[in-house]
């Protein structure tokens, strides 16, 4: 076998290789025997079959397959050979494939880059500090109510809050258009999601009103038709609901997990789920400025097939947070919305992979089994989820990773100066919310596995 | 021989062990017409193929009997024709012919 490496950028390189004509044939008369043995043509008793007519018969496509493990097989061998570090799929071309001569084949491939780690010592970074407060809490019990809120019907006048349900048929210049038309809508007054004006000219309305509205479409309505016009909408009221937000008792709380109603323990479950959270959003920002500050010291040349390998599965990712179901063909979504972000994530991916190998960080089983355990905790049965994770030699593997990336984090926070901020909880997540995919994609993962459990 | 009979003679290639080892001593046989006359074979291959023949044989096939439960039935036969080429002259694709 010969190997010859050609370098055409720097991370690409293109190696030819020779295999020997004799190597190729002996493989394909084994092929073929083997063929022999097994095929059944009628005419022929079984492994009576001549080897013309196997030759004849089945000797080009064998050979085609040969060839194709042939150049899997070596190209596997020259790398080991000529120690290159591929990243993602090489594209292999036969040049010379002809019977009687030797085999040729050059692979192009990309190499994963040098990486010289730069520190990024003296980088500063801010750790939010945030105490959860009691009105805090009240904030969010509040938030929880209405989340739950049930509506009532009531006999007065339509205020803004209420829910009303409305049929209702526009018309421009007397003429009913398109779309302008439903019955039993559902309307909460004052949400914005009608056009600006409509919702306002239902305040005051009873059940059994009809009152008509007049309304402009806005210049940029996404109907290019009805943009700028001026309507008219015959609506009818059916009813007039008022929100009710559940009272905090014991059916309120169970929903929650907290059984017996009690209030003190209903707030301190909400605490520690908001703590949590708080916790999670703080560790998530800090994180987010080291790799953000890892990224801007070191800048990577990133192999395109990382990136494209990278860009398929975020296209996967959407794909399912749009709910496209299974079927769905990724390909149909652009590349280039995902390409920038798989470049980051490459990048960062690559950084870090790097920054473990040099700290020689490792994680052990006991590690593991904490994370997925922390993990677990916000889910039902945390029991399973852990047995699910560990059970599973890939997910467990994942999950290894994740534990050396915090770890690598780790390390980096050390050559950092840590600045501590204090602000309110409000504050901490949202600078916590500000930050990239990294987290949302996090989060769907740990729920596609929860389905499963 | 008009260039449609030509075409209409040779049915196909007849492929089995016997066939096989035929083809070793320059023997190719075929399925033809059940009216083929030799001279018909031979100038048939000759004008397909571009090979000379030497001579050739044919015989009739008969069919199987086949009994089942609606009595007793005959399946088809076909006739059979070994050609020889010339010496030197070797049909290398036999398999796909017509």
């Amino acid at each position: 076998m010969q190997v010859s490496v050609e370098t055409t950028s720097p991370i690409e390189r293109r190696v030819t290789v020779q295999v020997p004509a004799s190597q190729v044939d002996q493989a394909v008369d084994a092929r073929l025997k083997e063929t022999a043995h097994r095929v059944r043509l009628n005419g022929f008793r079984p492994g009576k079959v001549p080897m013309t007519v196997i030759r004849q018969r089945f000797g080009r496509d064998t050979r085609n397959e040969v060839v194709s493990e042939l150049m899997r097989q070596h190209y596997v061998q020259a790398i080991t050979q000529e120690s290159l570090n591929p990243a993602g799929y090489p594209s292999i071309e036969p040049t010379v494939n002809e019977a009687g001569k030797d085999l040729e084949f050059t692979a192009t491939l990309e190499i994963y880059p040098q990486i010289e780690l730069k520190s990024i010592e003296g980088t500063e970074v801010e750790r939010p500090q945030a105490e959860i407060v009691d009105s805090d809490v009240d904030e969010m019990i509040e938030t929880l109510r209405k989340q739950n809120a049930s509506w009532t019907d009531v006999e007065r006048a339509a205020a803004e809050g209420d829910q009303v349900t409305i049929d209702f048929e526009g018309f421009i210049d007397d003429e009913a258009f398109e779309g302008g038309k439903a019955e039993g809508h559902q309307l909460v007054l004052g949400a914005g999601s009608f056009i600006p004006g409509f919702e306002d000219q239902l305040v005051g309305a009873k059940a059994g009103d009809e009152p008509e509205v007049k309304v402009t479409f806005p210049d940029n309505y996404q109907a290019e038709h009805l943009a700028g016009k001026e309507a008219t909408f015959k609506t009818k009221v059916h009813n007039v609901q008022e929100q009710q937000l559940p009272e905090i008792n014991a059916e309120f709380t169970q929903q929650f997990g907290v059984e017996d109603g009690d209030l003190d323990a209903f707030k301190a479950e909400v605490r520690k789920n908001m703590q949590r959270e708080l916790d999670t959003a703080i560790e998530n920002r800090v994180k987010q400025q080291i790799i953000d500050a890892l990224k801007k010291a070191n800048d990577v040349t990133v192999p395109q097939g990382l990136i494209q390998q990278e860009t398929e599965g975020l296209k996967r990712q959407a794909a399912q947070q749009f709910g496209l179901g299974q079927d769905f063909d990724v390909s149909q979504l652009p590349d280039e919305l995902f390409a920038e972000q798989a470049n980051s994530r490459v990048q960062v991916g690559l950084l870090l992979a790097e920054v473990v190998s040099q700290h020689e960080l490792d994680a052990s089983d006991d590690e593991i089994r904490a994370y997925v355990e922390e993990l677990a905790g916000q889910y039902q049965q945390p029991e399973q989820l852990v047995e699910h994770y560990l059970g599973n030699e890939q997910m467990k593997n994942q999950v290894k990773s994740a534990v050396l990336e915090n770890k690598a984090v780790d390390k980096l926070l050390e050559q950092a100066q840590v600045k501590d901020v204090s602000m309110s909880y409000q504050e901490a997540l949202q600078a916590a919310q500000q930050q990239s995919e990294e987290e949302s994609e996090s989060t769907s993962e740990e729920e596609k596995n929860d389905e499963n459990a | 021989m008009n260039q449609e009979r030509v075409f209409k003679v040779l049915l196909g290639p007849h492929m089995t062990e016997k066939a096989a080892f035929a083809a070793e001593h320059n023997q190719y046989v075929f399925k033809v017409a059940s009216d083929a006359t030799k001279p018909e074979i031979k100038k048939a291959v000759e004008a397909l193929f571009g090979k000379k023949v030497d001579r050739v044989q044919v015989l009739n096939m008969k069919g199987k009997t086949k009994r089942s439960a609606r009595g007793e039935g005959r399946r088809s036969g076909y006739r059979k024709a070994y050609v020889t080429l010339a010496a030197g002259e070797t049909l290398e694709d036999f398999t796909g012919a017509e």
